[in-house]
């Protein structure tokens, strides 16, 4: 009759079923804390055992800035994820490839139209960039990035590889993930 | 003594109630939920009404859309606008990734290949549309359900939702392997 009625295994997994839920609720709408790999952000997150803290309210580029990292679905590849930082704002003219000189084969500059092509980046987009340009898949080959497919926005990350509690008392490599954007017009005025 | 066990019965249920909360969150999230067709673009398949001001409701299938290999062409599907995430537009699928497409106004090239992960969709009113030949393909990650059927009005269920596809514009389709 009353809940206390059911077996045991049936309330548990009732019990397990909301607290799921719920852990997933907050990581779509809230705070996630989730592995990255790979060596395109290189030098502000390493390549392996990188944790990082993303904030969900940043969803779908809402309020977004110029510099911001950002972790988004990666357009070419819905089940992958990519994690970036913003280089380039909705109706901004930027350069497709500037880094001129690196993409060699021998002699040969590879596919040369990117390095002297400039881009308006549309209406509800954004262009991001790796910040290991020589090593990362990013705006350069896929175009600017819909908003709708950005997830959040990394504040912080903490390494797994560091100790627990280091010299400068940083827990597990504790860092806060920042905007270094300088603004270079607006500085010369 | 009675009044205080009832009112403790009642926050009792109320927690209970509101623990369930997000079980149904995550289920409309992921897996199936109700939306609202508005606007001519999918004329005459939804919202063939043009007398009154009613619109469609549709049940939406969410769970693995945003994967491509789950998407298939005439599909009914509920995307993000890539030119501004907060709108959703209900278009239909046209081409599928690797597929080639013969464009119309206003795009700039006369065909597209589709590249990796990307679909094309289009109205079926395709004159009064903003689609694919707008704004170019678009990932399959903005894409957020499949209409499967009609729920509201009454009167509209069971409607075919391939009553009418649209413009064939696939000129070639991918090799699938």
């Amino acid at each position: 009759m009353t809940v206390g009625a059911l077996p045991i295994w049936s309330k548990t997994f009732s019990y397990a079923i909301r607290s799921l839920c719920l852990l997933h609720i907050i990581h779509t709408y809230a705070y996630e804390f989730t592995e990255t790999r790979g060596e395109s952000m290189l030098p502000t997150l390493s390549a392996t055992n990188d944790y990082v803290h993303v904030l969900k309210h940043f969803q779908n580029g809402k309020g977004i800035k110029m510099g911001d990292c950002v972790v988004a679905l990666k357009p070419t590849d819905p089940n992958h994820r990519i994690c970036k930082r913003i280089t380039g704002m909705p109706g901004d003219m930027v350069l497709v490839d500037p880094s001129t000189k690196v993409n060699h084969i021998g002699d040969v500059l590879v596919d040369e139209e990117r390095f002297s092509t400039y881009i308006k980046v549309p209406e509800g987009h954004v262009w991001v960039t790796g910040d290991n340009l020589s090593h990362s898949l990013d705006s350069r080959t896929y175009n600017a990035l819909p908003m709708g497919l950005i997830m959040g926005k990394i504040v912080a990350a903490n390494n797994f590889d560091k100790p627990f509690w280091d010299s400068r008392r940083n827990i597990w490599g504790f860092k806060w993930i920042n905007n270094a954007f300088v603004d270079a017009s607006g500085e010369s005025n | 003594m009675f009044r205080a066990g009832s009112s403790k019965r009642f926050l009792r249920n109320t927690l209970i109630a509101i623990s369930w909360v997000p079980v149904l969150l995550t289920i409309n999230n992921n897996v199936v939920h109700i939306a609202q067709v508005k606007g001519t673009s999918m004329q005459p398949t939804l919202n063939p009404q043009t007398e009154t001001l009613a619109t469609d409701w549709v049940l939406l299938w969410k769970f693995g859309v945003k994967n491509p290999s789950n998407l298939s062409r005439d599909d009914i599907i509920l995307f993000k606008a890539p030119t501004n995430p907060r709108k959703v537009y209900c278009k239909r699928v046209k081409g599928l990734p690797f597929d080639t497409i013969d464009t119309k106004f206003p795009y700039p090239k006369p065909q597209v290949n589709l590249p990796r992960g990307h679909i094309w969709v289009e109205g079926d009113n395709y004159f009064h549309s903003i689609d694919s030949n707008t704004f170019g393909p678009i990932s399959s990650g903005l894409v957020i359900g499949k209409a499967i059927t009609i729920v509201w009005p009454p009167s509209r269920w069971g409607t075919d939702l391939k009553l009418s596809t649209g413009r064939d514009c696939i000129s070639k389709r991918a090799i699938l392997e």
